[in-house]
């Protein structure tokens, strides 16, 4: 520490107003690349739906990442709880001929309501106790979908309407991707705030965060809705575009590879779940075929045991992740240490 | 004036009595300590005091409130604090952020930034103020014990229960423990203590609870109940037959 109060304060506040400056410069340009991508994607509509639907599991993925990695809540209901807000915006939709908009607010409520009982319910279970509960729970939903087929249409699947007539590729390609950004600005104000820190806190020691005056009831299930929130509004706007959903959406395949591909970005990282997800989906549809030496290999399930072996790699060598140790280098380390500190030093050091 | 009333409490786990018709009072900036064989309900007893456990029967008030059945939340704002008797840390998050919580929890409209302040100065009390951001995982267990202490200095409750503050501790780190207690202490804060350093603990303390088999054998001045009877035969044992006896 200086001598000199002022001087100290200077050295002190400077780096992190450049740290700021260096995240949101990267910010901005992750979003800008995303924004102009399409000029380039347009040229195939096949590329354009691949990163599209990299988005939605982006969306899935950072927001279990929100979940489990902050909260600690071990849920594998994410790809269920998806389904139910697809499955209610199409059923409104084709039953009671609600529009799109309609449907999908009450597919996204819908969502959160299930969140909240999932909440209530497993108040008192932890870690694989949690795990297996909401397993059952997607069991039961993917199966009563599958055989209330008169009102489901079962593995057919439900058809839904297009977000509107005559959107295009390029129309969902900005609408996923807003849909992205605002998901991920609201769960990094709500990871950053006063919510968020109870939340870590209730991650490491639940009785230890009740002993300090944090009502974990209240915060765990808020969790559990405002997740659901997130991915039936997700589910909702992403089967719009594709235009069906089948039970099989809900496997447990599917939810497995959205919390292998939140592992491989960065499990308690937003950022680095969801561009672990965008990149892992997008890796799993490039290695569908390939070409070596002129040889033509098709892959097909073949990708998902590379996609396991990464998994794998990861667990045991890299359990922050192979990504977020990245971006915690370039970007957030150096924000958070002067975050959490120059207020408190910068009043040592003042007269 | 604080006030802490605890009414014939009883609690069983399933044929097993960990507390037996308990009852004893805090008024005032009392400085107690808890102690008794293990096993003989001390943590139990805490667990009840705030909110962990629900008494099997009998009653808890403080402050002419009864909080037996509160969650431990409630308990803990309305003004007991307490520490484990294995340190439990907020691991992943840094000190600064252990300290945040308790303060952010008990001031629900307050600012993050209005607490970084108060946490430093009770991070340069503990003299641990160039921690500040390291994880609390990379701690020693010594400092974790201290770490506990300034989360509950951050919560600022009227009645401060420590687990064996004392255990594990080196002797440098214990004289700070020692000198959190009477200074925080002397600011009308009172204090429950369980130890098993018998030598601190009647030094430390103005007024000794000695529990046995779930129930409470002594309560009153460290020299009386050093030579009561029942105290050294639970301390020193007595005969299995005897005690089957009896």
């Amino acid at each position: 520490m200086s001598d000199h109060p002022v001087r100290a304060h200077r050295r002190i506040t400077l780096p992190l107003k450049q740290a700021r400056v260096q995240r949101w410069v990267g910010v901005a340009v992750l979003v800008t690349l995303l924004l102009l991508s399409p000029l380039y994607l347009n040229q195939s509509p096949y590329q354009m739906g691949v990163v599209t639907g990299a988005f939605f599991y982006a969306i899935l993925a950072s927001s279990w990442s929100l979940l489990a990695g902050v909260a600690g809540q071990f849920s594998f209901a994410h790809m269920a709880l998806a389904g139910i807000g697809a499955y209610s915006a199409g059923l409104l939709g084709r039953d009671l001929g609600t529009s799109p908009l309609t449907g999908i607010i009450a597919g996204t409520l819908a969502a959160g309501f299930v969140g909240l009982v999932i909440g209530l319910l497993c108040l008192r279970l932890r870690a694989a106790y949690l795990a297996l509960f909401t397993i059952a729970f997607s069991e039961i939903v993917r199966i009563i979908l599958l055989t209330e087929f008169q009102y489901t249409e079962g593995t057919n699947g439900l058809q839904l309407a297009p977000l509107y007539e005559g959107i295009t590729p390029l129309a969902e390609y900005y609408v996923t991707l807003g849909l992205l950004l605002v998901s991920m600005a609201v769960m990094y104000w709500i990871s950053s705030s006063r919510f968020g820190l109870f939340l870590r806190a209730m991650r490491e020691d639940q009785e230890a965060a009740a002993a300090m005056g944090v009502n974990v009831v209240r915060y765990k299930v808020l969790i559990f809705v405002v997740t659901s929130l997130i991915v039936g509004l997700a589910g909702a706007v992403f089967y719009h575009q594709v235009r069906i959903i089948t039970p099989n959406t809900m496997e447990i395949l599917q939810m497995s590879l959205i919390i292998a591909m939140a592992v491989i970005g960065g499990m308690e990282s937003l950022l680095g779940a969801a561009i672990g997800a965008f990149l892992s989906r997008i890796s799993l549809e490039l290695l569908r075929e390939i070409n070596i030496l002129g040889i033509h290999i098709e892959l097909g399930a073949w990708r998902y045991a590379a996609f396991g072996l990464l998994l794998m790699f990861t667990l045991r060598f890299a359990q922050n992740g192979l990504l977020y140790p990245i971006i915690d280098r370039l970007f957030m380390r150096r924000v958070r240490e002067e975050t959490v500190s120059a207020r408190a030093q910068t009043a040592e050091v003042e007269p | 004036m604080i006030e802490l009333e605890v009414r014939g409490v009883y609690k069983n786990f399933g044929g097993l009595q960990a507390l037996n018709d308990v009852s004893f009072q805090v008024r005032g900036p009392e400085l107690i300590g808890l102690i008794g064989p293990n096993g003989a309900g001390k943590t139990t007893l805490t667990n009840v005091l705030d909110g962990i456990h629900k008494p099997t029967g009998g009653q808890v008030w403080f402050n002419g409130e009864r909080i037996d059945g509160f969650p431990p939340y409630e308990i803990a704002r309305r003004g007991i604090g307490r520490t484990f008797q294995v340190t439990r840390a907020f691991r992943r998050m840094t000190v600064l952020e252990n300290l945040l919580v308790p303060a952010m929890a008990m001031h629900p409209t307050a600012r993050q930034r209005s607490f970084r302040d108060k946490a430093m100065e009770v991070l340069r009390f503990l003299t641990m103020e160039h921690l500040a951001k390291e994880y609390a995982r990379a701690l020693s267990g010594g400092q974790q014990k201290l770490l506990e202490l300034g989360r509950l200095l951050m919560l600022d409750p009227d009645i401060i229960i420590l687990d064996e503050p004392f255990a594990g501790v080196h002797p440098k780190l214990m004289e700070i423990i020692y000198e959190y207690i009477t200074t925080i202490n002397a600011q009308d804060k009172a204090f429950l203590i369980i130890s098993h350093d018998m030598d601190t603990i009647f030094t430390l303390s103005q007024r000794l609870l000695v529990l046995d088999f779930g129930t409470l054998i002594a309560d009153g001045d460290p020299t009386a109940v050093r030579n009561d009877p029942a105290v050294i035969e639970a301390y020193l044992g007595e005969d299995e037959e005897e005690r089957k006896d009896a």
